[in-house]
């Protein structure tokens, strides 16, 4: 049988969806990768407001179309969805513009930085029939997908008590940094705390009722936003769990994870220092990372299958949401020094 | 005081627990492998005489078992009083032994409450005698390494700590595991910090034992200098690779200005593993045996010892707050330290 290439992609004659990335930063580059190994989707186009980045993605991803304006974008028949990776604040106007244009979308985390503005984006998506699905990246990386399996086969039984930590130091560019400011990133707790916050509820598997957290300007005191964060989950079933985010650590060059499940059985952990090999060469001791699966590519691959309307969403809007308040909840407690109940963040309406 | 051994009584079998002896199990091996000391009498409470233990003990030993513990304590040959005895008794024979000249080692918690330990401390202040808690966790290999290096500024100022001290297996203790455990991790964070706390969050529930007392408590603590610290403290299960109430997750996480530090007390260990069960040994004195150390020591210097009953009443005060913490759902404040007054 003769080999050919599919223009566009496409497995089985299922057309690739086009995919247009708005905000061509950091992490775009990530969800770029991860488009260029599917063979479901194609990056159709580049949107960000500044145009210089726009024509710089546009032309380093090969040629690919870029505009500063969202609309003409949304426009185009070739683009099916769109993958936002613009800084927080932006996320429910650009989410109300992809839902009205009826574009599927994967919204980077947070869903967005408030509870009402997050039910917005959800609503809008369930009035226009298409998908939306957050962008909680460690759900889909090896570790935690190794921890949920290990838990859902019953290892440790029903998880009591679970810590979760992601320690590193200060990655950040200067004071002009979006990310240090919290009218833009709505907080530490709702731009990083909300990875913890959903991956240790996913993995404890029942539903928070508070959260009680402490926050610190570790790197500066005149920070306007924690960059240590201790986050405490109180959860119905009488499980908790302890997160620490932080980008406050010293020396910067710290990345730590610590994960400890306690369940009704067993103990689950991953070693603290580290689970890949030890390099030492003239220039000092490093950690060789295992080999892993990208992330991306596995979240991308969960929101095509959502998109198809498959299996259960691997990250529902509802626990999006839930992420968002949680991340409320965590700077509110921060705020006010006591606990803060899940309840009054959702404002008594269901999600 | 000469280079002969110190004579100890040993005062009581009761603990919180139902069959916790820790008079048998810890402190009398140590005192016996100690060459700084020598068992020279036994006691026991009327509750406890009545199971006959200490009469059982002292023929075992070759030593006067005491017609009642206030005798025992009149014994010349006594120099420390080693007191294992219920609870409730607790105050009364440490204020008692100290009150007939005799050091004191305590086995832990030295009191229940914060008033108690106050008690204690006042009449250890007063007779200027030695009134050792058994805080021995502090002196485990691993921790006292990490004290010398967070005091030596390895890590700059410290500014957070995060502990775990999860015992599996072993008879759970009526008091609750706060009150049994709590006293070991939280001693470490003090001795680490040296801040004291001022205000305490708590979540402590039971998750593993029938019964009303808690196994699981969650601690949050705001020190002095704006360090804060979690601990997490309880008795799960038993399991296959941890002996009966040993330590399934033992470890402290420091992180200064300057750099991070963990300690996990599941080290040093030559690790072994066989057909039936993964274990781990390793060679030295226990955490007991160097608490003998600074007994010994304390009393030959005639030095009040660290830690003291200042420390104890300072774990009390931050158990007793964690307690209104839990029933309240909100953080409480610590009454303004009693430093001055000590
Ligand atoms: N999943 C993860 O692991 C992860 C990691 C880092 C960041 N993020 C998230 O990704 C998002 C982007 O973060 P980043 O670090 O890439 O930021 P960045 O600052 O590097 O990039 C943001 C880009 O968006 C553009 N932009 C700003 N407003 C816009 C608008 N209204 N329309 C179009 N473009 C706009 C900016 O010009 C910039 O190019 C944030 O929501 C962040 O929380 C996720």
């Amino acid at each position: 049988m003769a080999r050919h290439s599919v223009i566009a992609g496409g497995t089985a004659g299922q057309p690739s969806l086009g995919v247009v990335i708005v905000g061509a930063g950091f992490i775009a580059d990530h969800h770029g990768a991860a488009l260029r190994t599917s063979d479901r989707a194609h990056l159709a186009g580049i949107v960000d407001v500044d145009a210089g980045r726009a024509a710089t993605a546009g032309r380093t991803a090969g040629g690919v179309p870029w505009t500063t304006d969202l609309a003409e974008a949304l426009a185009r028949p070739d683009v099916d969805a769109a993958i936002v990776c613009t800084p927080n604040v932006t996320h429910e106007a650009i989410a109300l513009q992809v839902a009205a244009a009826g574009k599927h979308l994967l919204v980077e985390k947070p869903l967005s930085v408030d509870v009402p503005s997050a039910r917005r984006v959800i609503h809008a998506f369930e009035q226009a029939g298409t998908t939306v699905m957050a962008a909680h990246t460690h759900r889909f990386y090896d570790y935690a997908r190794a921890v949920a399996d290990a838990i859902g086969g019953g290892a440790v039984g029903t998880p009591v008590f679970a810590r979760l930590a992601l320690l590193g130091g200060w990655i950040w560019p200067d004071w002009r940094a979006w990310v240090v400011d919290p009218g833009v990133s709505g907080g530490h707790a709702l731009h990083n705390g909300v990875h913890l916050l959903d991956l240790v509820t996913w993995w404890i598997g029942a539903e928070p009722v508070s959260v009680y957290a402490r926050g610190r300007k570790q790197t500066a005191a005149e920070l306007g936003i924690h960059d240590y964060l201790e986050m405490t989950i109180d959860y119905d079933n009488g499980a908790s769990a302890v997160c620490e985010m932080s980008r406050g650590h010293r020396p910067a060059s710290l990345d730590r994870r610590d994960v400890l499940v306690v369940g009704t059985d067993g103990i689950l952990q991953l070693p603290t220092d580290g689970w890949g090999s030890t390099v030492v060469t003239e220039s000092g001791t490093a950690l060789l990372h295992p080999q892993a699966s990208d992330g991306f590519a596995v979240q991308l691959g969960a929101w095509l299958d959502a998109i198809d309307g498959g299996a259960d969403a691997a990250m529902t809007p509802a626990d999006a949401l839930r992420a968002v308040a949680l991340g409320v909840a965590a700077e509110r407690s921060i705020e006010r020094g006591e606990p803060v109940s899940v309840a009054e963040v959702l404002g008594g309406v269901p999600a | 005081m000469s280079d002969r051994a110190l004579g100890v009584l040993l005062l009581g079998f009761a603990g919180l627990g139902p069959d916790q002896d820790h008079q048998q199990d810890m402190y009398l091996p140590a005192f016996g492998s100690h060459p700084g000391f020598e068992v020279v009498g036994v006691a026991d409470t009327p509750a406890g005489a009545s199971s006959s233990t200490g009469h059982r003990l002292a023929a075992k030993l070759g030593v006067p078992a005491a017609a009642s513990w206030r005798d025992g304590l009149t014994d010349p040959a006594v120099d420390v009083v080693s007191v294992c005895v219920e609870p409730g008794l607790r105050v009364e024979a440490v204020t008692a032994a100290l009150r007939a000249g005799k050091h004191v080692l305590v086995d832990k918690p030295l009191a229940l409450t914060a008033a108690e330990c106050r008690e204690v401390g006042a009449v250890a202040a007063e007779t200027g005698l030695v009134c050792l808690p058994a805080h021995h966790q502090r002196f485990h290999p691993m921790i006292g390494s990490a004290l010398a290096a967070v005091a030596g500024g390895r890590v700059g100022l410290p500014w957070n700590v995060q502990a775990d001290f999860l015992v599996a297996g072993g008879t759970p203790s009526e008091a609750g595991e706060l009150a049994n455990l709590g006293v070991y991790p939280i001693d470490v964070v003090l001795a680490l910090t040296g801040q004291r706390v001022r205000q305490v969050h708590a979540r402590i529930t039971r998750h593993w034992h029938d019964g009303p007392a808690d196994d699981l408590a969650l601690l949050f603590l705001t020190h002095d200098h704006g360090v804060t610290s979690t601990v997490s403290v309880g008795r799960m299960r038993a399991l296959a690779d941890t002996r009966p109430a040993g330590l399934a997750v033992h470890r402290y996480r420091i992180s200064g200005s300057h750099g991070v530090l963990d300690v996990d007390a599941a080290r040093p260990a030559v690790a072994v593993r066989r057909a039936e069960a993964t274990g781990a040994t390793w060679h030295g004195a226990s955490t007991v045996g160097r608490l003998l150390d600074v007994l010994h020591a304390a009393v030959t210097a005639g030095r009040s010892s660290s830690p003291g009953p200042a420390d104890a009443l300072h774990v009390a005060e931050i158990v007793d707050a964690a307690r209104a913490s839990a029933a309240s759902g909100v953080p409480v404040e610590l009454p303004d330290s009693e430093e001055g007054s000590r």
